[in-house]
């Protein structure tokens, strides 16, 4: 690139199409010279812009520069002044030498040379040098105190629990420069040359004056091949790419005009009850992890799979709500005072489950019914609500509210709206379904507006009033005048349901209205179309309400949560995930719409109701019955970059650590399997050779699963426990004397108890972190070493060895690198992972090798997990140096950590290793 | 490294010298047989303008520069430890030693406005920020967005005292910010405990990550908001970092600015600049300097310094207050002063 605003650069990347138009007969009107000729002007244009705005940059930058650096001027002139105040740390001594040095410097000849008091924490050295020579080594060295050097180590980050690396810190694919100690200069070690070229993929995006040399070069030659081509040329891109580009342009410079007139109202609806409840939920599913129960772990990383249990728990059921409405709104009022017409939907759990005679009853009487709707209404207020006169109160309260409903209906007695609703929706629905729905819509936008207005109203009157209902009755009972209070209620239960509103006059309660309307019924009636409509309406209201007008779909999403949390009760879905959003007889309302929805929908009549509920279920609790993926759109944070490497070292092994001497047989690394029956030959635990654990979607009865301990006396610390046999850990969750309780508040929290047999699990301590303190010092062998603080027996558990979980492949290429500095902190972990605690880990990375070890590491399986636990081989007193043996691959010891030959180890290696050794496990 | 769009092409000095300023040499001294590895002058006290140290090997010697070109010893620390680093401005000895660093110490810097607060690279991967005063390590700027190697060079925002930069052998230039930190900076100063005691944090993440060079960078400094940063490619490249409010840790670079340096691709040459970031003298492989007004854009290259005799590879050179002498270290031990030539 050069510099100053010259065109030689495109001059040169354009000759070849300049002399291919030349020969080319010049029938166009612009010729490929010209185009030339009008880039290379904007480039030249665009470069001067360039080294002016450079400029520009520079002198903005040179003018703030100038103030702060005579601003950091003037405040050390300062400190020459307030030299002796400033310095309130330094001793008197130092104050005193100062003194010596300026009045010395003012006093002595300027060829002379001088020196300065350069105050020494020693005060024996910091008398001032005699007079110094102006030339070469006249000066008596001072010897600093010796400070005893700390052993080298690279900083590193403490961790308490592994960590799996994250992409940016992978150092595959990346070039690494070493500097040879020795042989002075840097040497660039890569896999591969391909790594090198890393960049060039990207694509990369036009800047400004990209787009304006473009913008104005079309504009002035017109948009032909030729153009493109040059273009493409100028600007090292392909001519698809400029003409797309050119396109794009074009659209935004349009879309500037129209995007200014755009309503912002769109943006408003976009408020988070717009938003799906999915994309709420999705941090949630994405960073939540369901093995460690925390946001972002970082050891299962984000994004799992989801892994659905096919035992599924049981719906909420609390027995003591069961038959109590939850408040003013519960459907068990509203259904009530509809049971003359609406028989009880057979999908209502409660009515399924219990069909308690309460019910029957109550709609025997209501069947039987058809007299004046007060009498209606207390008998059966009076038959359900028997048993508690609270509940009367109740339900005496919300009567105005109610009865409405009863007198609209009232006049309609032939036409059968159960009929209608088991069926989904009948013929009649069906025709006026349209119409209806056009009615249906515009009151309920009117209705919308109005409730929006008062929302923050049927917030709380709606929301606290069934929770409250239940405290006011109390004093209700008490207290005879609470008529007021419950005509409140009313009244903003009718704003919450604002669908009455339109109805009841203002200031009119009660009996009034609902005669009002029923006038206003009796009058309409005469068109019988019309009536029905209203009716309809009525009823199809509530389908409608459970529609997409009134259920946001971030309500919807969580009457689905709640559906899978609490199945199908109203009265808990309402309370507890839509409090304040929608009543109990909404979600009622919408839960009986959805499924005859459904059945409608599977145009089927024969179409068993159950059926439908299963389908529901199906559609509903779609999650359960798959494993879905979580959408990856949360990333973590930090840069990802793109990797690419070629993998030609596979033979190629760097030294690390592990356990067994057993070279071939490393641990599984388990992955939760899906399967949602009892693992068969396709169970990814059975292929992997895992065993299933408690975060597999199979069943408790699956064969694979590993089904704890059942110790009893052993403390599961030998290997009669099958647990410590199978180098596990007991886990709480699945052994069946192994537990752990919440500490009786006196400090032993996690503490396992003390059952009433005195058993007590040993074999939880990865578990639970009972580690020991270690100690960091140096080593009495090399550099840093592991102490122990206090004493510990035979077997006892000290500590974890925790680092980043890396690929073997990753931890090849990071082992070669840690072999050129002779430290290596791999550990082999299973067949999948490698510990590497160079940069992060803990103290215990630092205990060193010992062909005579006092520990030993051990690989435990902790709750699907594999971690490495450092144990003692025998006891250890406090204070002593802890050392493992590494059990490097024979030959792949580095020369330290081989035994000596005369201790006539069976390890034999002849080769000198070619360096590359790690840990295994 | 991916080709600049157009548009956003550096401006490049021009090696013709402008002879703006000339420069001869006026002493020479041979401290030892030990390559030189770092001279700087002081910049925090205005008394001592005119002192300098030099490292090399174990030893850092302080001199007072004189009139006439005369160079004046004062004082010479040994010490074990010291590998290589460059003295941070001379300030007043309260000599402390810190321990904590794993391995040797690449560059010291002393925050301006607050001199008691020096910032280190050091070759075990971090950057840490010290108390001298207090003889805390009040931050460690390492951990998961760290260096990923050793880190060969820092230094403090003139303006911004939360804000450094350092640059190291992966290749890449990272701006820190201890604005979140700051508290502990404070608590530093008035700690009584012990200073192994202080609650010592981790800043893990840096602020910025520019990938500017494909080599070792051995030298940043501020320059205002940019940064003048080299590698081993023969310039100085000044750039400018344009970080993301949404996202930290990312943004982009326009590298505004190159000042050529021929015949300087070996790494650990340092440049340096006066106290107004007028200029900046480098030297290079061959024992030349070369002087360049900053500033200016395009940059113009004030002087050219060869000597018959100066063949050793320059280290780092130090300017002076107002760049009227240059200092120079040579890897073969010897100091040389050049004073420029008083205008007629």
């Amino acid at each position: 690139m050069t510099a100053n605003p010259s065109p030689s650069a495109s001059a040169d990347g354009s000759e070849p199409p300049k002399d291919s138009s030349m020969t080319q007969v010049e029938e166009k009107s612009v010729s490929s010279k010209e185009i030339l000729s009008v880039i290379d002007s904007l480039k030249k244009q665009v470069a001067a812009n360039r080294s002016l705005f450079v400029k520009e940059r520079l002198e903005e930058n040179r003018k703030k520069l100038g103030d702060i650096t005579s601003h950091l001027y003037k405040s050390s002139n300062e400190r020459r002044s307030s030299w002796i105040g400033d310095t309130d740390s330094a001793s008197d001594l130092l104050t005193k030498r100062q003194k010596d040095a300026i009045g010395m410097q003012n006093g002595i000849d300027l060829s002379n040379g001088d020196k300065d008091g350069y105050s020494y924490q020693e005060p024996s050295t910091a008398v001032l040098m005699g007079s110094s020579i102006p030339v070469k080594n006249a000066v008596r060295p001072i010897k600093l105190t010796e400070v005893k050097k700390l052993p080298p180590y690279t900083t590193w980050i403490f961790l308490d629990r592994n960590q799996r690396m994250t992409e940016d810190q992978s150092v595959v694919g990346r070039r690494r420069i070493y500097y040879d100690q020795n042989g002075g200069e840097a040497l660039i070690c890569s896999d591969s040359e391909e790594e090198i070229i890393e960049d060039d993929e990207e694509k990369k995006d036009f800047v400004g004056s990209e787009d304006f040399i473009l913008r104005m070069t079309i504009k002035e030659v017109g948009l032909s091949d030729r153009a493109l081509e040059s273009l493409a040329q100028c600007l090292s891109r392909s001519p698809a790419e400029v003409k797309a580009r050119y396109e794009t342009l074009m659209k935004e410079e349009k879309d500037v005009g129209a995007s200014e007139n755009r309503d912002t109202e769109a943006q408003n609806w976009n408020s988070f009850l717009e938003k799906d409840l999915e994309a709420a939920l999705d941090s949630f599913d994405n960073l939540f992890c369901r093995r460690c129960l925390v946001f972002d772990c970082r050891l299962h990383g984000c994004s799992q799979d989801l892994i659905f249990p096919a035992d599924k728990q049981n719906p909420w059921n609390h027995p003591d709500e069961e038959k109590a409405p939850c408040g003013l709104h519960c459907y068990r009022l509203a259904l009530k005072s509809e049971r003359n017409d609406t028989v009880r939907s057979p999908m209502n759990p409660d009515d399924k489950s219990n069909s308690s005679s309460d019910g029957i009853a109550a709609q025997i009487s209501s069947s039987k019914k058809s007299a004046g709707p007060s009498a209606r209404r207390k008998a059966k207020s009076s038959q359900s609500e028997s048993a508690s006169s609270n509940a009367r109160n109740l339900s005496e309260s919300s009567d105005s509210e109610i009865r409405p409903e009863h007198e609209e209906s009232s006049p309609i007695p032939q036409l059968s709206p159960s009929k209608n609703k088991i069926a989904g929706k009948s013929g009649i629905s069906k025709r006026n379904s349209k119409r209806v729905a056009e009615r249906v819509l515009i009151c309920m936008r009117k209705r919308q507006k109005k409730m929006a207005a008062s929302e923050s109203d049927s917030l709380v009157s709606g929301c606290v009033s069934p929770t409250d209902m239940k405290l006011r009755s109390n004093p209700r009972k008490q207290n005879e005048d609470a008529t007021p209070s419950s005509h409140k209620d009313v009244k903003s239960s009718n704003i919450g349901r604002s669908r009455r509103k339109d109805w009841p006059l203002k200031g009119v309660q009660g009996e009034v209205p609902s005669s009002e309307t029923i006038n206003d019924l009796a009058l309409t009636s005469s068109n019988d179309c019309l009536r029905r409509e209203e009716f309809v309406d009525e009823n199809l209201g509530k389908e409608e309400l459970s529609d997409d007008k009134s259920w946001k779909a971030v309500e919807k999403g969580l009457f689905e949560k709640g559906l899978e949390i609490f199945g199908r009760n109203s009265c808990l879905i309402a309370r507890n995930l839509l409090n304040g959003l929608k009543t109990c007889w909404e979600v009622f309302q919408y839960m009986t719409g959805s499924d005859n929805k459904l059945a409608y929908h599977a145009a089927d009549g024969g179409l068993s109701l159950l059926e439908g509920c299963s389908k529901y279920d199906l559609n509903g609790a779609m999650g359960n019955n798959e494993v879905r993926r979580r959408s990856r759109f949360l990333r973590r944070r930090g840069r990802v970059r793109r990797l690419k490497y070629t993998w030609k070292s596979t033979a190629y092994h760097s030294i690390r650590k592990r356990i067994t001497e057993r070279k071939d047989q490393p641990c599984r690394q388990y992955n939760p399997c899906s399967c949602q029956t009892a693992c068969g030959k396709q169970c990814s635990c059975l292929l992997n050779g895992t065993c299933c654990e408690k975060y597999c979607g199979c069943p408790k009865s699956c064969k694979n699963r590993f089904r704890g301990c059942h110790c009893a006396k052993s403390q599961c610390r030998s290997r009669q426990c099958p647990c410590f046999a199978a180098d596990r850990e007991c886990d709480p969750d699945v052994c069946r004397n192994c537990w752990v309780s919440c500490g009786d508040g006196t400090g032993s929290l996690g503490v396992p108890p003390q059952r009433g047999d005195n058993y007590e699990c040993r074999n939880m301590k990865l578990l639970l972190k009972q580690q020991q303190r270690v100690l960091l010092g140096r080593s009495d062998v090399s550099g840093w070493g592991a102490f122990l603080k206090n004493n510990v027996g035979k077997h006892e558990y000290l500590g974890e060895y925790t680092g980043e979980l890396i690929s073997h492949r990753e931890a090849d290429k990071r082992g070669k690198i840690y072999d050129r500095e002779n430290s290596s902190f791999l550990f082999n972990l299973n067949d999948q992972f490698v510990l590497d605690a160079y940069r992060k880990g803990d103290k215990l990375k630092f205990a060193n090798h010992s062909p005579e070890p006092n520990c030993y590491a051990k690989v435990i399986m902790v709750a699907g997990d594999h971690r490495v636990g450092i144990f003692a081989k025998e006891r250890i007193n406090a204070g002593e140096e802890l050392f493992y043996d590494y059990r490097y691959e024979p030959d792949r010891a580095p020369a330290w950590a081989r035994k000596p030959e005369a201790s006539g180890s069976k390890k034999e290696d002849g080769a000198p290793s070619s360096g590359r050794a790690k840990k295994l496990a | 490294m991916a080709k600049t769009p157009i548009g956003l092409e550096p401006v490049v000095g021009s090696l013709t010298s402008t002879k703006k300023r000339e420069y001869r040499v006026t002493n020479r001294l041979q401290e030892g047989k030990r390559p030189l590895y770092a001279v700087i002058f002081n910049f925090i006290d205005s008394r001592y303008f005119n002192v300098f140290a030099t490292v090399g090997g174990n030893r850092v010697t302080v001199y007072q520069c004189l009139e006439g070109g005369v160079i004046a010893v004062l004082q010479s620390y040994v010490d074990e430890d010291i590998r290589r680093m460059s003295l941070s401005t001379l300030n007043e000895k309260i000599h402390k030693s810190f321990v904590g660093h794993g391995d040797s110490i690449n560059e010291i810097r002393t925050q301006p406005l607050k001199p008691s607060l020096i910032v280190s690279a050091s070759k075990d991967e971090s950057v840490r920020l010290w108390n001298v005063h207090t003889g805390i390590c009040i931050l460690i700027f390492a951990g998961a967005g760290g260096h990923r190697n050793e880190v060969l060079s820092v230094d403090f925002h003139p303006s911004d005292i939360y804000r450094i930069a350092s640059c190291g052998m992966d290749n890449t230039v990272k701006i820190w910010s201890m604005k979140e930190f700051w508290t502990y900076v404070e608590k530093s100063f008035t700690w009584t405990d012990l200073p192994s005691k202080f609650p010592t944090k981790y800043v893990q993440f840096p602020v910025f990550l520019a990938s500017v060079h494909s080599n070792y960078v051995d030298c940043n400094r501020w320059l205002g908001d940019f940064i003048l940063s080299k590698s081993v490619d023969n310039e100085i490249v000044l750039w400018e970092p344009k970080m993301k409010e949404q996202s930290p840790g990312e943004g982009t670079v326009d590298i505004l600015q190159k000042y050529p340096v021929p015949e300087c691709d070996i790494w650990f040459i340092k440049f340096s600049c006066d106290f107004h970031y007028n200029s900046a003298a480098i030297g290079n492989r061959e024992g030349k300097i070369f002087v360049w007004e900053l500033q200016s854009s395009p940059p113009v290259l004030i002087a050219r310094l060869s000597h018959a005799q100066s063949k050793s590879p320059i280290r780092q050179t130090a300017m002076s207050f107002d760049g009227s002498t240059i200092l120079c270290c040579c890897e073969d031990g010897t100091i040389w002063r050049w004073d420029a030539v008083p205008a007629n």
